[in-house]
């Protein structure tokens, strides 16, 4: 079995909007072990890209992490701070400085986003964009004590002769002919001319391969790629699926996948979460939660896809949309509950993370996991509604 | 600037007829400017007393000259009205200290632009910056410094202008003029002087109009995907703001700044007819000089007036092209 390379404890991720506070992410725990792929489901607004987004430490104002730890494996990372938050060769990035924070995108850290085309600077070249993350990295290793790699070059000098002289050129040859050799190992045809377009000459499918450049520019330790193929065509998809399997295969990057398209989990993850209303509420293996699924949600899931052995079958769609996130409207209970099929009386309460399977690392967040339905203790068809009605 | 900046300017001035006409204003005050010693007829500061008040080819005027005679043992006063023709030498006639109106009108054009194009270099030095800032933070950063920058609208840009200058006190920077040292033009001053005071000031007062346009399109450019890309990637705040934010805010702002620069000559024409000048060589000075005169040497102020209108004039005709040609809020209006 390999090593852990990321244990996220509790993480807790909420924004503090004017219409009150929302739990986006809400104590969600999972681990991520060396060169696997751990994939995340969920339903649009269950927090899927904010659990992204806390890893990169890139939620913005008004969203913050509120509570939880990282805990990330780096041997370098650990012997250069002490503390409560070093643990071994594990550091909890959450407590870290920001500054170093943030030296950890590029290099340990990097992300994929959805939409290639609103992911890349429309007026910089492609080229230049994968240079850029080279380049800063580059700088910052040059000499990690000093201002300027903090800055990355940019001291009040350079930065005004930036301005005088517009054409200045950011990065250097060196990171350039990377770039070039990036765009050639994610498969773009005439990497060396076509690095010199602009990203409306790329198509979505080929952008998608230089923002996949782009993020392994610092040769991270993992890849957290949010929707990476929802954007694209469907025979694009596979493309860009086989290209990460092809990154993860070589480079041994361990990948967080995140997206609602359960075929894309089937063929790429290792191990999954589901999450739904901001939390994991079942994880384990890929045959835990296709075959052995405890939570009646992952089931929902699960069957509201179509079967091509069974092309006849009846979908099953979960009925209901996902709860509200606003902290004010949540009360202690299963989230789900209300369109539960199964849901009892104890679903009024929180469910803790039971054990769903041969005290493996299959759990679930349901009682169901615990006991079995007990059809005398349901909860009335209309439980919610009038709960709702009360509060009116 | 992109390639398609570029073609969107180019068709964009084929359609407007206003584009070219600022396009050719403008380039003709640019010409005038720079070769200002070369085409001035006459050293606009040499006096010669003797040439007061000559009318511009085409005028004539009378001149009445009292003068007390001893007539019969009693005083009385003698009005001897004169002729004045126009010479060929100073086309558009002398002001009172025989100074030649059309060298003053070509060296006023040079302090115009120079002030108005250091002006909004100023303001944009200290605006752009702020307001970037504040739109990339927003929340408590962009609230202290967009109230600040309200704090300044709140003044009047004149009265504010006046204080500033009367609390500085009128420095200049006095520059070699290139053409006079090249030997070129002998007879024109060999310094020009820039008006350095008013330069700080006007950009003092413009900054924050800047500042507001760069934080809103900040704001907006920040939300974009790209930004968190670049974040994703490990580049520090002042990284993605120099290379992601600003390249992509940057339209809007020149457009603005453009139109500032037509601001900033009106706001300096004030200032010089006001006295707040520090230079001479100035075309609210010229009609300030010219404004007591008005019925008797109309010229002296009229001429420089229409150098200050074609001027502004021909900026803000630039101004509606670039945002005519790059604004796409604005781009369906001629029916592509």
């Amino acid at each position: 079995m390999s090593d852990d390379l990321l244990r996220v404890r509790g993480l807790s991720t909420r924004f503090f909007t004017e219409e009150g506070q929302v739990n986006a992410v809400e104590d969600v725990s999972f681990t991520v072990r060396d060169g696997e792929v751990f994939g995340i489901v969920g339903e649009s607004g269950s927090g899927k890209s904010v659990t992204a987004l806390s890893l990169l430490d890139l939620v913005e104002s008004p969203g913050r992490i509120t509570d939880g730890e990282i805990w990330y494996r780096n041997p370098e990372l650990a012997d250069e701070y002490s503390g409560e938050f070093v643990d071994g060769d594990f550091v909890d990035v959450v407590r870290l400085p920001k500054r170093a924070r943030r030296a950890l995108r590029g290099p340990s850290f990097s992300m994929i986003f959805q939409d290639p085309m609103t992911s890349m600077d429309p007026s910089v070249t492609v080229g230049e964009q994968i240079a850029e993350a080279v380049e800063v990295q580059r700088r910052a290793s040059a000499n990690p004590r000093s201002t300027r790699s903090r800055t990355q070059g940019y001291g009040l000098g350079s930065l005004l002769l930036d301005s005088v002289v517009p054409t200045r050129e950011y990065v250097s040859d060196e990171s350039w002919a990377r770039a070039v050799s990036l765009l050639e190992d994610v498969g773009i045809p005439d990497a060396k001319d076509r690095a010199r377009e602009y990203p409306h000459e790329f198509s979505g499918g080929m952008l998608q391969r230089a923002m996949v450049a782009q993020a392994l520019a610092g040769e991270p330790d993992l890849l957290v790629a949010d929707e990476p193929t929802t954007a694209l065509d469907v025979t694009i998809q596979a493309q860009i699926l086989d290209l990460l399997r092809e990154i993860q295969d070589e480079r041994d990057t361990s990948i967080v996948l995140i997206t609602h398209n359960l075929g894309v989990i089937a063929r790429m993850a290792d191990r999954i979460g589901v999450m739904y209303a901001g939390e994991v509420v079942e994880r384990g293996t890929l045959a835990d939660i296709f075959d052995d699924h405890v939570h009646p949600y992952t089931r929902g899931l699960v069957e509201s896809v179509p079967d091509l052995d069974d092309p006849d079958a009846r979908l099953d769609p979960i009925e209901g949309s996902v709860p509200s996130l606003l902290d004010a409207e949540m009360d202690d209970r299963c989230y789900f509950a209300d369109r539960c099929p199964k849901a009892m009386e104890e679903c009024l309460e929180d469910p803790a993370e039971f054990d769903a399977g041969d005290g493996g690392e299959h759990t679930a967040k349901c009682y169901l996991a615990d006991r079995e339905y007990d059809e005398s203790r349901a909860l009335a068809d209309g439980h919610f509604d009038e709960e709702v009605g009360d509060g009116e | 600037m992109s390639p398609r900046t570029w073609r969107n300017l180019k068709r964009e001035f084929r359609r407007s007829a206003l584009a070219k006409v600022g396009a050719v204003l403008f380039g003709g005050v640019v010409l005038v400017a720079v070769f200002a010693p070369l085409l001035a007829p006459h050293n606009p500061t040499a006096q010669h007393l003797d040439l007061e008040f000559l009318p511009p080819l085409g005028f004539s005027a009378s001149r009445t000259v009292s003068t007390t005679q001893m007539v019969n043992g009693s005083v009385e006063t003698v009005q001897n009205t004169t002729f004045v023709a126009a010479s060929p030498s100073y086309p558009l006639g002398t002001n009172g200290l025989g100074q030649g109106v059309l060298s003053r009108v070509i060296y006023g054009a040079r302090t115009s632009l120079v002030v108005g194009l250091l002006g909004v270099l100023v303001a944009a030095v200290i605006g752009v910056p702020v307001g970037l800032t504040a739109g990339f933070y927003g929340g408590n950063v962009d609230d202290a410094l967009m109230r600040a920058a309200d704090v300044m609208l709140a003044f009047p840009s004149l009265v504010l202008a006046v204080s500033l200058v009367g609390l500085f006190g009128t420095a200049t920077i006095e520059v070699p003029d290139p053409w006079v040292a090249l030997g070129l033009a002998p007879n024109m001053p060999p310094t020009f002087t820039i008006p350095g005071t008013v330069v700080l000031v006007v950009g003092l007062v413009n900054w924050v109009w800047l500042a507001r346009i760069a934080r809103g399109e900040a704001l907006t450019v920040s939300e974009e995907e790209y930004v968190k890309a670049a974040r994703s990637i490990g580049a520090s705040d002042v990284h993605v703001v120099r290379k992601h934010v600003f390249p992509n805010a940057l339209t809007p702002i020149l457009v603005l700044a453009t139109t500032q620069v037509a601001a900033i000559i009106l706001l300096e024409s004030s200032l010089s007819f006001l006295g707040f000048s520090g230079t001479t060589l100035s075309w609210g000075f010229n009609i300030q000089n010219g404004q007591s005169y008005l019925a008797e040497a109309w010229w002296v102020a009229t001429f420089s007036g229409i150098g200050i209108v074609l001027a502004v004039m021909s900026v803000n005709f630039l101004g509606d092209w670039f945002r005519d040609a790059l604004d796409p809020g604005v781009e369906g209006e001629g029916g592509v």
